[in-house]
């Protein structure tokens, strides 16, 4: 059991880039990941990063963008904060071997992408979430930082008001394990997958958020979900990058007729669109053949998968779309440097909510996001490391979490399952806490969330073995899910207004009298407890 | 439709000797083979294991072998695979150790052949200078080798490693040649010092096959040559098979042949007396069945004049 200063748990762009900048920061450090890292979330981002380099450009303005896209729900001064940080991480990016398209000068290259008002977004092709993270894995490896991949983090270890390390169950060897520590950053992702169609990797599953929610630290605008407007119909939440629509590609209806110029939309307009244009007789489809096919060499990996998982050939005909659950803009409740309301306890990431976006993401945003807090905080978690008191862990932690895992497993048979439950949940968050809510389809969410809550309660795990049991680490996946879901509904719910990605059919206008404030979400014995937050003034 | 999966079995905790389970399910006909991997063990077998995240066929985490061929099981259509009837076999990927079911060593397999090549730049961030200012050509070919996504089909499809395990392979290579041409590396030598070592670049057989199994189009045959390449003309050539391809051409280029007696002793190199001595068994061996003329003499072959002009217009033409 040996102790290190930093924990990371979660092995995306975010989880890489705060193991890094601790470990430079002099801390000793190990990260945690639940796949291995070339396989988390992040590697399936693909438009681009932003940075406020262009000559007309500044980090004012992109703050200004940042604010429009979040609909005046962010916090500014977080915003200010990231946009003039953002530059020089991206150049750290560069400089460390991100392949990034150049322009004639052999600059970073920039391309339009979703409502930036300037050209700020920088790219490699259409796999830039790939590079990065691949680029964020050899410096990690260069670093020598103690990696265990594959190893899922069951409890966090707190003490009081502080977090003294994680359990983990280690895949391959099939034992938990303690891992004792004096900061422990969560980057553990999204939650997207409690939707479906959703275009998170299986495993975006929020096990962070619940860990941190079922600790006592508090949860942050988990009402604002981020549907992405181009996502391939047919099949389970493809996306193509919303760079296409920068770039000439249009989103056509049945009859062929083009939508409202949807160029430099927030996302969530554009979702509105394509969801009234669904009403009339179902198809919408995206057109990628404006963008001529010297422009659309920049996007191979976009014709290979479009072909590979629709059948479909970009270069020839228009492709069905519609919208589908992407990131959430909310998650663990932190300040600027990561602090959750737990001490040692930090977030960054997609798991977090600092109040950087507010009610909508800014497209490009995201791995920024990861790269810019990922530094910061790691810097943060060494520097709390260093400051901590000498606490011993709580080794009955580990005995207690053994047996809890003893108690789910069982060998009773039972018509439902893990999928089912998970098949429901999704199609119901989609339908009714999606793109469109209202408070009668949220009453219904959230009574049928807690009848769900009831049949997975009653399943247990089957399986005896720990060594790769997968049936046991998706049990506590859908675990979180479930927990993850009723509060997303409940703050859905309690916000009577419509901003950003939250559209109430029943409360169609934006309301800064009543609700210019945060969604704070705790738990309270052992119900969702939510309060609204002032927004930081300045 | 229904279709019957057989499935390679492996339980480390049994006698963890290797069987098969067929499971017989209804899956759509849109379904993949991912789609049905999934509903056998959410329906009928929770011990079933088997890796996937993306499930949109961007992470290579979920190849298995389908029906025989390497495949991402996230982009496999089951109907694809059932032309021949409703059956379907699903192995994990060849030579590689299989620690359960259809979860192999991916540690053994490709991470740790990837690390052991340094996989990473000699940089330093400052942002001070901003980036390096670069002609996009070369981040092109940047792009091209980095969109591997570690999927593993090249070192499956590799020649090599099925008769030595320890061999880099081409994914581990192709890396290799992301850092030793990526400009921005300040010690871009390293790479090719460690590549080059018995197990590295001299023991690809060029084969092709990495080439032909690789889902990108990134050649990584193509990459193993151009380290080779760079080793030659870096001067890192003292390994004996570096020795040997120099000879070779030099005796080529001389006699229109090759004179395999400079051969063996040129790859050995002049100096290593304890090489040389290898050779005598060889030697004697082949002089006891006649092979070898007394007194050696290598002859010019007819029109090695005419060789010898192809190797001086190459040479040229490299200058």
């Amino acid at each position: 059991m040996q102790e290190f200063d930093v924990l990371v748990v979660g092995g995306g762009a975010a989880g890489l880039r705060a193991a890094i900048a601790a470990k430079h920061a002099g801390a000793t450090v190990a990260l945690i990941s639940k796949v291995h890292p070339l396989r988390t979330n992040s590697a399936i981002a693909q438009g681009g990063l932003n940075a406020p380099l262009g000559k007309n450009d500044s980090p004012e303005s992109f703050a200004q963008d940042t604010f429009v896209a979040g609909d005046d729900l962010c916090d500014r001064d977080v915003v200010r904060i990231f946009t003039q940080k953002a530059s020089q991480d991206i150049i750290w990016l560069e400089r460390m071997g991100v392949p990034f398209n150049r322009d004639t000068e052999g600059r970073l290259d920039r391309r339009p992408f979703g409502s930036n008002r300037q050209s700020r977004t920088c790219y490699t092709d259409d796999r830039t979430g790939h590079m990065v993270l691949q680029v964020l894995h050899e410096q990690f490896q260069r670093e020598q930082i103690p990696s265990f991949e594959e190893w899922y983090v069951t409890s966090l270890a707190v003490d009081g008001a502080a977090c003294l390390g994680a359990i983990a169950l280690g895949l391959r060897a099939g034992k938990l394990d303690a891992f004792p520590a004096r900061s422990v950053v969560l980057a553990t992702g999204g939650f997207t997958r409690l939707y479906l169609p959703s275009t998170a990797s299986l495993g975006t599953t929020g096990d962070g958020q619940c860990l941190a929610y079922g600790a006592g630290a508090r949860l942050m605008d988990m009402e604002m979900i981020q549907f992405h407007p181009t996502v391939l119909a047919k099949k389970d939440g493809l996306l193509i990058t919303e760079a296409v629509l920068g770039e000439g590609g249009v989103i056509v209806d049945q009859k062929g007729g083009s939508a409202a110029d949807l160029k430099g939309v927030p996302r969530h307009r554009i979702c509105l669109s394509i969801h009234r244009m669904q009403n009339g007789d179902g198809s919408v489809s995206l057109d990628l053949r404006p963008i001529g096919k010297d422009k659309l060499a920049r996007f191979p990996q976009t014709q290979e998968t479009v072909k590979a998982v629709g059948g479909l050939d970009i270069l020839k005909e228009p492709v069905p779309i519609r919208p589908a659950a992407h990131r959430p803009m909310g998650g663990i409740e932190t300040n600027a440097t990561g602090e959750t309301s737990i001490a040692g306890l930090f977030a960054v990431g997609e798991c977090a909510c600092n109040g950087l976006n507010g009610a909508g993401r800014l497209a490009g945003n995201t791995l920024t996001e990861a790269v810019v807090f990922g530094s910061r905080i790691g810097e943060a978690a060494a520097k709390q490391a260093r400051a901590a008191t000498q606490r011993s862990f709580p080794t009955a932690k580990t005995t207690d979490e053994e047996q809890r895992l003893a108690k789910i497993t069982s060998e009773q048979s039972s018509n439902d399952s893990l999928r089912k439950i998970h098949g429901e949940l999704g199609r119901l968050m989609n339908e009714k806490v999606g793109v469109i809510r209202s408070g009668t389809g949220l009453k219904e969410a959230l009574d049928e969330i807690q009848s769900l809550k009831e049949r997975y309660s009653k399943i247990r795990v089957k399986n005896p073995s720990r060594i790769y049991n997968y049936e046991l680490t998706s049990y506590l996946e859908l675990g979180s899910m479930l927990t993850l879901a009723e509060i997303v509904a409940s703050a859905a719910q309690n916000r009577t207004e419509s901003r950003g990605a939250h559209h109430r059919a029943d409360f169609p206008e934006r309301d800064d009298t009543n609700w210019k404030s945060h969604t704070v979400a705790t738990l309270a014995g052992g119900s969702v407890q939510l309060q609204k937050k002032p927004m930081a003034s300045s | 439709m229904e279709v019957t999966f057989k499935v390679y079995r492996k339980d480390p905790e049994k006698d963890g000797k290797p069987g098969r389970s067929n499971y017989t399910v209804e899956v759509a006909e849109s379904a993949t083979v991912l789609d049905a991997l999934l509903k056998i063990r959410d329906e009928v077998d929770s011990t079933l294991a088997f890796r996937a995240s993306c499930a949109k066929g961007y992470c290579g985490e979920c190849m298995v072998r389908v029906n025989g061929s390497a495949r991402l099981c996230c982009t496999a259509k089951v109907p694809d695979y059932t032309k021949k009837g409703p059956e379907i076999s699903l192995d994990p990927l060849r030579n590689i150790p299989v620690i359960k079911d259809l979860v192999f060593d991916f540690d053994a397999f490709l991470w740790n052949k990837i690390k052991a090549v340094k996989p990473w730049l000699e940089s330093d961030g400052s942002s001070v200078n901003g980036e390096n200012l670069l002609p996009d050509s070369q981040m092109q070919d940047m792009r091209k080798v980095m969109s591997c996504f570690n999927c593993g089909m090249c070192d499956e499809g590799c020649t090599v490693l099925p008769v030595d395990f320890n061999f880099l392979g081409p994914a581990a290579l192709t890396k290799a040649y992301r850092l030793a041409f990526d400009p921005r590396n300040k010690n871009s030598r390293e790479q090719v010092k460690i590549v080059e070592k018995p197990k590295g670049i001299w023991d690809c057989v060029h084969c092709y096959e990495a080439d032909e199994h690789c889902p990108r189009g990134i050649e990584p045959t193509k990459r193993i040559v151009a380290l080779r390449d760079k080793a030659y003309h870096a001067g890192i050539t003292h390994e004996t098979v570096a020795r040997h391809h120099k000879s070779f051409a030099a005796s080529v280029k001389e006699s229109g042949w090759v004179d395999e007696g400079r051969l063996a002793v040129e790859s050995e190199g002049l100096t290593n007396v304890k090489g040389l001595m290898k050779l005598l068994p060889t030697a004697a061996k082949a002089l006891a069945k006649g092979k070898a003329p007394i007194p050696y003499m290598h002859a010019k072959r007819p029109d090695a004049d005419r060789i010898k002009k192809i190797f001086e217009k190459a040479e040229q033409e490299e200058k």
